[in-house]
């Protein structure tokens, strides 16, 4: 399994971002995002298939609405 | 004219009971409150900011108008405070953070109009996790806030400060937010009513968001009732916020005092193990208060519980680090450091691990739907242990020194609730031996906060309130 080091974080956080990293931040983000992979990986076991993610057209349309409403 | 003790000793609904028949007035009830700020929070450091002068002049407006026959509700003339996240037309709004320390919003939040429309006394903003980023409240731009009960330990967060000023009774209520728990880990450590509402129930706008699609702003209170009440004036559908429901508002209170003889409530298996012995002694002897009330206790099943953490977090990462990009880019070195490392982490989350992260809710709703069928609300542990240490490097720790691992410790009971959006209420259960507050959620459908409140005022009832801490 491919695993994400401190090195490679620091360089996609500057060339993503222009953000810098010290060393150990970048262990530690390193760190996190690799346990994020092994989780997310586990939530494929929930068996996912056909479930729409939780984010509403009735609300996009609420917000447009909004956004036009305040822009006039 | 009641003694100072006595004044703060009211519950929202004593009080009120008594500001509308004008044995007490709401000046004096918010002069004692200002003076139990000063008293306390050099010590606590439950505020931010304190609003005295805009105090007392709505207690006179509150006063003056009671006395014309104005009663507004149960929240006229009673001395709220709300989370320093929470915007306020012309008053200091720092989300606890050095970015924002010198922000004042042009415009209220609705949480704030709608309390203020029923006639609240605004005493003043309360201390946070910074952005509401962390469990602990150990604040590093404006202070550490304690725990009424042991200032040694942590009052819990995000919402530390809400929670301590309710204990300490520096407020009358207050207003938490509650993205993996932080309205019910600070009730939880200070030992109070702390009620995450079902997502979608309260109207976000103007609250600083950490996480958009887990935030909920709620009550924290003294008493089952009082979150009820509080409830009652903030919930309902706003224009403002198009991702709040407009699903009818009941009566909350409505089977508060409602007798649980033959009610089934299930215990979430999987939240019974890795908590301290203390929390499963109280919890036990909670679930048997609740089977001498009549309800029929029984053990259910969520597998996908334990998946929770994992969720809430990754979409938590993403959601906030979208929203401070340009702060966290242009001005890394003002955030605490725990904080930022959060932001960090989630500047660099796949896109994909979030999108399945947010699929993934609906399968823990799911099973936690099949746990309620025919029954009106689930129970868990609040949290694996009490209060742990302040640490002012910003963690918690254990009494042996050790870092407290704060997602097995609290996240993993209240975070399935953010995902889920159920409604969910933590509530006093005990005190440990050493003092400190133990708790334990109640769980209900969406939407149901009625039965929710029902069982937890029962049980509130029959334990009664747990004694108050020396300050």
């Amino acid at each position: 399994m491919a695993r994400l080091t401190g090195p490679a974080v620091k360089m996609l956080a500057q060339q993503l971002y222009d953000y810098n990293l010290s060393d150990d931040a970048a262990e530690a983000v390193a760190h996190m995002i690799g346990a994020m992979a092994t989780y997310s990986r586990r939530l494929e076991a929930l068996n996912l298939t056909g479930l729409q993610p939780p984010f509403g057209y009735p609300t996009m349309i609420a917000e447009a609405e909004r956004s036009l409403k305040s822009s006039k | 004219m009641s003694s100072f003790d006595e004044l703060l000793s009211f519950d929202v609904l004593s009080l009120s009971e008594k500001i509308r028949s004008r044995q007490i007035s709401p000046v004096e009830v918010t002069e004692a409150y200002l003076d139990r700020i000063r008293e306390t929070d050099t010590q606590l450091r439950a505020y931010i900011t304190v609003t005295a002068e805009r105090a007392r002049a709505a207690a006179k407006a509150a006063e003056n108008e009671i006395a014309a026959g104005g009663w507004r509700g149960p929240f006229h003339g009673i001395p709220v405070a709300l989370k320093d996240l929470c915007y306020t037309k012309g008053i200091l709004t720092t989300g606890g953070s050095k970015i924002f320390a010198e922000f004042v919003p042009d415009f209220d939040c609705t949480v704030w109009a709608r309390l203020e429309q029923a006639g609240a006394v605004l005493l003043g903003k309360l201390n946070l996790h910074e952005f509401a980023g962390g469990a602990t409240t150990t604040n590093p731009h404006f202070g550490i806030c304690r725990n009424p009960y042991n200032l040694e330990r942590v009052p819990g967060g995000s919402s530390g400060g809400s929670a301590a000023a309710i204990v300490a009774r520096s407020a009358a209520a207050t207003i938490g937010s509650d993205t993996g728990g932080s309205i019910r880990i600070p009730a939880a450590f200070c030992g109070c009513v702390g009620m995450k509402q079902t997502w979608s129930r309260v109207s976000r706008y103007g609250v600083m968001p950490l996480a958009d699609s887990l935030d909920h702003a709620g009550p924290i209170t003294r008493s089952v009732r009082d979150a009820a009440l509080m409830l009652q004036v903030i919930a309902g559908h706003d224009p403002n916020d198009p991702t709040s429901s407009r699903e009818p508002v009941p009566d909350f209170t409505s089977a508060i005092g409602r007798s649980l003889k033959g009610t089934r409530v299930g215990v979430i298996k999987q939240l019974l193990e890795g908590v301290s012995g203390e929390v499963s002694r109280s919890f036990e002897a909670s679930l048997a208060k609740l089977r001498d009330l009549g309800a029929v206790v029984e053990e259910v099943s969520i597998l996908s519980i334990e998946q929770a953490p994992a969720i809430a977090t990754t979409i938590m990462f993403a959601e906030a680090a979208e929203f401070h990009e340009d702060w966290i880019r242009t001005r890394p070195q003002d955030y605490g450091s725990d904080v930022r490392r959060t932001l960090e982490a989630g500047m660099l989350t796949p896109a994909m691990y979030y999108v399945r992260a947010q699929r993934a809710r609906a399968v823990v709703l799911a099973e936690s739907l099949a746990a309620l069928e025919n029954r009106i609300a689930l129970i868990a542990p609040a949290a694996a242990i009490s209060a742990p240490r302040i640490d002012v490097g910003g963690r918690a720790l254990a009494a042996s020194g050790e870092p407290v691992n704060m997602v097995s410790a609290v996240l993993r009971f209240t975070a399935p609730f953010n995902i889920t959006g159920q409604p969910a209420l933590a509530l006093p259960i005990g005190l440990s031996s050493e003092g400190l507050p133990l708790s334990m959620q109640i769980i209900g459908r969406p939407f149901d906060e009625v039965s929710v409140f029902q069982v937890a005022a029962a049980y509130e009832e029959a334990r009664g309130l747990l004694p108050q801490p020396k300050l």
